[in-house]
């Protein structure tokens, strides 16, 4: 497999390529504004829009009374207004919009906005709404075996809770939309969204109008991470809005401030767990407690908290388990996917608990791991009844352990802190095992349109988005491959509603493997048709008989495998089945096989496969100022037969990045009114360039290909978040040697120099 | 001779551009980010916060400095539009196209630098003024140049190994060859004259001399001064504020100088903090350390000396380490011109003694005695690019291991910078160990109360404070141990 470019790279670098916010702007355009609400939960009793109305460069105020459909945005559940009716229930709910000629204008009309409020009594933590028992929707379960007869066989059982924080997508392009009305009711949206069908959707039922008069377009986004899965359909429905009000186009771009105010993140976790295990520190029995952080609306918490407990158990054989989860509601913006969609939370807990087993046993966590990872024949059926196969993790650790020499890197890390009162070093390795498929198996789904112009070039058109995770290079590729043609001949279209219908988001790291198929599939269509031209027009040009299951696609050539001389370029054999009047076009599907779960019973098959990874990470904390110095990392990453592997490993050091950022510096503050502090760069910390390891190994697993996906690819986009654990399980690592790791430290996620310095003090007390 | 009013004069594309406020949508206050989106070929400047904290608007700048042309990188979001009178402004688009890219651009490319693509500009550009700076730089120093960048995607592995490679690669590039045009249209801009641009609501000067910038500062003494603007921009960017009156000191080069005595050090009030960070690698190497993580390079560009402290932030990183260095702010106005301590200079929170009539012109740092030892330290959340959540300065005087005099400066621990009087009474006259550290670890909070705020929590900030003091302990014992 030889690596590819960035199919956008030259125009990422010079600037050529253009984001929503760099297009050529139609005439006329407006600049859309939201006013949000500045309380966490209040009645509205009253407001006045009419002194706001009459700025001078103002065009359109409106608020819920002005929606001609459904004032609903929610994509599941209808819990989510477009605009806040009689009560707001987060800072930073949208309440009113604004079109104005720009922001001086709309500065002014926002003051001029009278609003009486009754304000109401807000939960803003989880424990908040565990005391009130608010949920968003019922909790959930699943269980296997029996958990008492597991507890009642251990040597040990431990109990406690702990708690995870939210995380900030902190894409580099904020939310943006551009809404360009049309004939009669017709809207075109230029949307930075990672799932246009869902964002024409919403389009249309928030307009009251069909899908078939809305068309909504992405070429790239700058960043999105799981942030615009959803949100992007609220400036897509706004935008909207005020275009269709005012009859200009209407641009909307949130201010970094705004985008981090009013847009959720990931979901923060308290998690609840009693253990029961063996001398050994083989786990007998778990019961887990899963309490996710939802905000005010539902959005996709509950396929986020069942990622979360499809993921409780990671790479480990549980016997008896049970896993409770439940979908807090607060006052908070409504959180929402990223990266990983709740499987880092559910991993963690595991990861911890396992961590706490080994503390109490006196062992390394790496022991620990090992003794619970699940079988290859038999201890391998998750608790969701579904058999773990393919099981990698045992290759993994193999390798791993001998590349990052862990053996000898912990002795030597023992004897540093033997030696260091004041800095000490930690080690630790979190292994990840990814179940990949969305979890709603009706969306593993996709579609493609592939166009071959009678020049010979190729147009592909799919339903997936390119948010810089590499899916049109892929896509390129593959095209590419299935043609034999250079891949200079295939050009990646935008993705756009009107080419490809109903499609699924680009989410769950499924984006090459159901887009690569559907384009697969369009093009073994396109080559059915053009093979029985082929063997008729080589059989007519050489005067020898070439038959149809003999022609193959190379370089360039269309031939007789056979005799490979017997041959026709793919512009000539293009150029005459137009003549010949061949269709040229050709749309493809693809739906994952054999998946099905059964929610209520907690039973199933939900994934298509499992993605496998690991990871050793060491670091130097400094005890007197919590200052962490990332020295090493090592991860070891199975993609299976990696389609293109500087853009895998791309993907995996990216994510290894970003999940080091929520492990360690990102932090969400909020005041007692429900204001998030920091909603800026100046205080919301991502990882920076000299953040990232010192020494940063990252290789690919080779050798196993994977069976029935796209040229025995895996899945890469979120399983490496998980990774950037280890970074924090070394953290706590070497907080534990300040007393020869005989106590738990009680470190809080994110492990900011803030919580290192409490867990310190903590232990020294 | 007047400047030609309301008009400023820059280089862009390789043209004089006479931009006239008077007749035109650009208000002094503008940025040059706003002012490049607006146009139709600077689109890879990107606006990722509008507060200099991610890069992703980062410009190079080429000036005149000796007949050569120095090329520096900006943050173009903190940038007022008529501070760039006289300059020349470089874009991505003016590196190279996607048919003949820039060698920095193509490693960017070649080395999978990008995946969404939309930091990649500001990445390109920074990379760029590394390319062109005179000395090679080493991997500290490339990542030191970068830490203004954020990423979100790639984990930056591959865009330090783009920045080595081109870097390492480097040849004369399309810049080398019309410099000397470039510098010919640069000579051509006027500055000797004070540019004034008054507009119905604004006014915005820009003096190239003290001189005049004191008869300005005595004619308008609302005025805002700005030097770097680093920090005032934030009040337009960010809260939208409505800034009538302003006087841009930037442009004065009698003011941005260092020069240097066996005494002392004089430092001009214009002088860029990362020509300081150059310039006291040797004499004042507290000064350098806190510098070296001070913002990034492209706030350290254009951020000043004088402006650090005249802002009196509670968290200004210079202010600790130079009241250490027992520092001296020189004011002046028409009529007069006065020496003060800057440990006495500021009085509250962002308050001084500088008066409506006056501008800091000058600091003046003493070389420490050979048996003086300061040392600073910062802790933030993140070790670049942040502010600080404490910082600390101290300087310290042993007799046969007793301390004979010793100075403490905390930041981030009170409304302004203050000295630890209690902590530094219990420390005087004792011997420099352990047990007397630990005791006066417990007067820190006698001597600050600090709050919580977004960074931290005050109990947290107490904890830091008084490790700081452990560390610089533990630190002072490694180096008389030698």
């Amino acid at each position: 497999m030889t690596n590819i470019n960035h199919e956008s790279g030259k125009f990422h670098v010079t600037g050529e390529a253009i984001y929503i916010d760099d297009m050529q702007m139609p005439d006329r355009l407006l600049h859309g504004f939201v006013y949000v609400s500045p309380h966490a939960h209040a009645k509205i009793k009253s407001f006045d829009l009419e002194a706001a109305k009459s700025v001078k460069g103002v065009h359109a105020v409106l608020s819920f009374k002005d929606i001609p459909g459904h004032n609903q945005m929610g994509p599941v559940i209808q819990d989510e207004p477009v605009l806040a009716e009689n009560e707001v229930q987060c800072v930073g709910q949208a309440m009113f919009l604004i079109a104005a000629e720009n922001q001086e204008v709309a500065d002014e009309a926002k003051k001029n906005i009278k609003v009486e409020y009754e304000l109401l009594e807000p939960n803003l933590s989880i424990q908040d709404a565990i005391a009130k028992n608010s949920l968003l929707q019922p909790e959930r379960k699943i269980e296997n075996g029996d958990i008492n007869k597991g507890f009642k066989q251990s040597a040990h059982i431990i109990s406690g809770e702990f708690e995870s924080g939210g995380q900030e997508h902190w894409y580099l392009e904020t939310q943006i939309c551009l809404a360009v009305p049309g004939e009669g009711k017709e809207l075109k949206a230029y949307s930075s969204t990672q799932h246009p069908s869902e964002t024409q959707a919403i389009i249309a039922e928030v307009l009251g109008i069909g899908k078939n008069d809305v068309e909504v377009e992405c070429r790239r986004m700058g960043g999105a991470f799981g942030g615009k899965e959803t949100q992007a359909n609220h400036l897509a429905a706004w935008a909207s809005l005020l275009a269709t009000k005012t009859g200009r186009p209407v641009k909307l771009r949130l201010s970094r401030d705004e985008d981090q105010k009013i847009t959720g993140k990931r979901h923060p976790y308290l998690y609840k767990y009693k253990v029961g295990f063996d001398a050994e520190g083989k786990i007998l029995a778990a019961d887990i407690q899963h309490y996710a952080n939802g905000g005010y609306a539902t959005d996709l918490t509950m396929a986020i908290l069942e990622r979360g407990m499809l993921h409780a158990e990671n790479s480990y054989f549980i016997p008896n388990i049970r896993i409770v989860a439940k979908p807090m509601k607060t006052n908070l913006p409504s959180n929402v996917a990223f990266r990983g969609f709740g499987a880092p939370q559910g991993i963690f807990c595991i990861e911890n608990i396992i961590d706490i087993i080994a503390r109490c046993l006196n062992k390394d966590s790496a022991e620990i791991q090992y003794r619970n990872f699940y079988g290859i024949k038999e201890n391998n059926t998750a608790p969701y009844g579904a058999k773990v196969e393919n099981n990698r993790l045992y290759v993994l650790f193999e390798k791993l352990m001998k590349s990052s020499s862990y053996k000898s890197r912990r002795k030597e890390v023992n004897i540093f802190n033997k030696k260091n009162e004041f800095s000490k070093k930690g080690l630790a390795m979190t292994p990840v095992k990814f179940g990949i498929s969305f979890t709603t198996a009706f969306l593993n789904q996709a579609g493609a349109l592939v166009n071959i112009y009678s020049d010979g070039t190729i147009l592909v058109n799919h339903g997936g988005t390119e948010m810089g995770q590499g899916l049109y290079t892929k896509i390129r590729k593959i095209a590419a491959a299935e043609f034999g043609v250079d891949i200079k001949s295939i050009k990646v279209n935008a993705t756009n509603t009107s080419k490809v219908p109903n499609t699924s988001a680009t989410a769950a790291s499924s984006g090459t493997d159901l887009n690569g198929m559907a384009v697969k599939n369009a093009i073994e269509k396109l080559k059915a048709r053009l093979i029985e031209f082929a063997a008729e027009q080589l059989s007519n040009i050489y005067g020898k008989i070439v038959k149809k299951n003999t022609i193959v696609f190379e370089n360039d050539y269309v031939f007789d495998k056979k005799n490979p001389e017997l041959k026709i370029s793919f512009e000539e054999l293009i150029s005459k089945a137009y003549i010949n009047q061949i269709s040229l076009s050709a749309t493809g599907f693809y739906r994952t096989p054999d998946i099905y779960f059964d929610r209520a019973a907690g039973k199933g098959n939900p994934f298509h496969y499992y993605a496998f990874g690991m990871a050793v990470s060491e670091v130097l904390v400094d005890i007197l100022t919590g200052g962490v110095q990332v020295l090493r990392s090592d991860i070891l990453h199975d993609v299976g037969e990696s389609i293109i592997p500087n853009i895998d490993i791309g993907q995996i050091e990216g994510a290894f990045v970003q999940g080091m950022g929520w492990v360690t510096a990102e932090e969400m503050k909020y005041d007692k009114n429900g204001n998030l502090l920091n909603h800026s760069p100046d205080t919301y910390k991502i990882p920076s360039i000299q953040d990232i390891p010192q020494d940063f190994r990252v290789e690919l697993l080779k050798g196993y290909p994977n069976p029935n996906t796209i040229r025995k690819s895996k899945a890469v986009g979120e399983p490496p978040f998980v990774l950037g654990l280890s970074v924090w399980f070394a953290i706590k690592d070497a907080i534990a040697a300040i007393k020869e790791n005989k106590i738990e430290p009680n470190l809080k996620l994110p492990a900011t120099n803030e919580n290192i310095l409490l867990a310190v003090s903590e232990l020294s007390v | 001779m007047m400047n030609n009013p309301n008009h400023v004069s820059f280089v862009l594309d390789g043209k004089t551009v006479n931009l006239n406020f008077a007749d035109s949508k650009y208000k002094p206050t503008t940025t040059l980010l706003q002012y490049l989106r607006d146009l139709p070929g600077h689109k890879s400047v990107k606006e990722g916060c509008a507060e200099g904290d991610c890069g992703a608007c980062t410009v190079v700048m080429g000036e005149l400095k000796n007949d050569k042309i120095q090329y520096r990188a900006y943050d173009s979001c903190l940038i007022f539009l008529p501070a760039v009178h006289g300059k020349q402004i470089i874009t991505a688009e003016n590196l190279g196209n996607s048919e003949n890219l820039h060698p920095v651009q193509q490693a960017m490319h070649d080395y999978d630098g990008s995946q969404c693509g939309f930091c990649t500009p500001g990445f390109v550009m920074s990379i760029f003024a590394l390319y062109k700076q005179e000395e090679k730089p080493d991997k500290e120093e490339i990542t030191n140049a970068l830490s203004g960048n954020l990423c979100r995607c790639t984990g930056y592995r591959p865009i330090i190994e783009a920045a080595e490679s081109s870097i390492k690669n480097r040849h004369e590039d399309h810049f080398c060859k019309c410099e000397d045009i470039i510098a010919s249209l640069l000579k051509k801009i006027n500055t000797k004259d004070t540019i004034e641009i008054i507009t119905e609501k604004q006014k915005y000067f820009i003096p190239f001399t003290k001189k005049e910038a004191l008869s300005l500062r005595k004619q308008f003494p609302n005025a805002l001064l700005i030097a770097g603007s680093t920090d005032i921009a934030l009040r337009v960017t960010k809260r939208h504020e409505f800034l009538p009156e302003i006087i841009d000191l930037s442009h004065i080069r009698e003011l941005d100088c260092f020069n240097i005595n066996k005494d002392k050090a004089f430092i001009g009030s214009n002088y860029s903090l990362e020509d300081l960070r150059n310039s006291s690698k040797s004499v004042f190497p507290a000064l350098n350390n806190i510098l070296n993580i001070f913002g990034s390079r492209q706030i350290r560009n254009r951020a000043c000396l004088g402006g650090n402290i005249g802002s009196a932030s509670p968290i200004g990183d210079s202010i600790p380490v130079l009241m250490a260095y027992d520092a001296e702010v020189v004011l002046e106005s028409v009529e007069t011109k006065r020496t003060i301590k800057l440990r006495e200079f500021i009085t509250g929170y962002r308050q001084t003694q500088c008066k409506p009539s006056e501008i800091i012109t000058e600091i003046i740092v003493p070389i420490p005695k050979s048996d003086i030892l300061i040392k600073s330290y910062k802790v933030s959340k993140r070790k670049d690019l942040d502010i600080s959540t404490v910082s600390a300065c101290f300087s310290l005087k042993l007799n046969e291991n007793k301390v004979e005099d010793i100075a403490i400066f905390y930041g981030g621990m009170s409304a302004f910078t203050k000295r630890a009087v209690k902590t530094e009474e219990i420390l005087k006259g004792k011997t420099w160990n352990r047990k007397n550290i630990e005791i006066a670890m417990k007067y820190i909070t006698e001597d600050y109360k600090p709050i919580s705020d977004a960074r931290a929590g005050f109990k947290v900030r107490e904890i830091m404070a008084a490790n700081l003091l452990m560390k610089f302990w533990v630190e002072t014992n490694q180096v008389y141990k030698h």
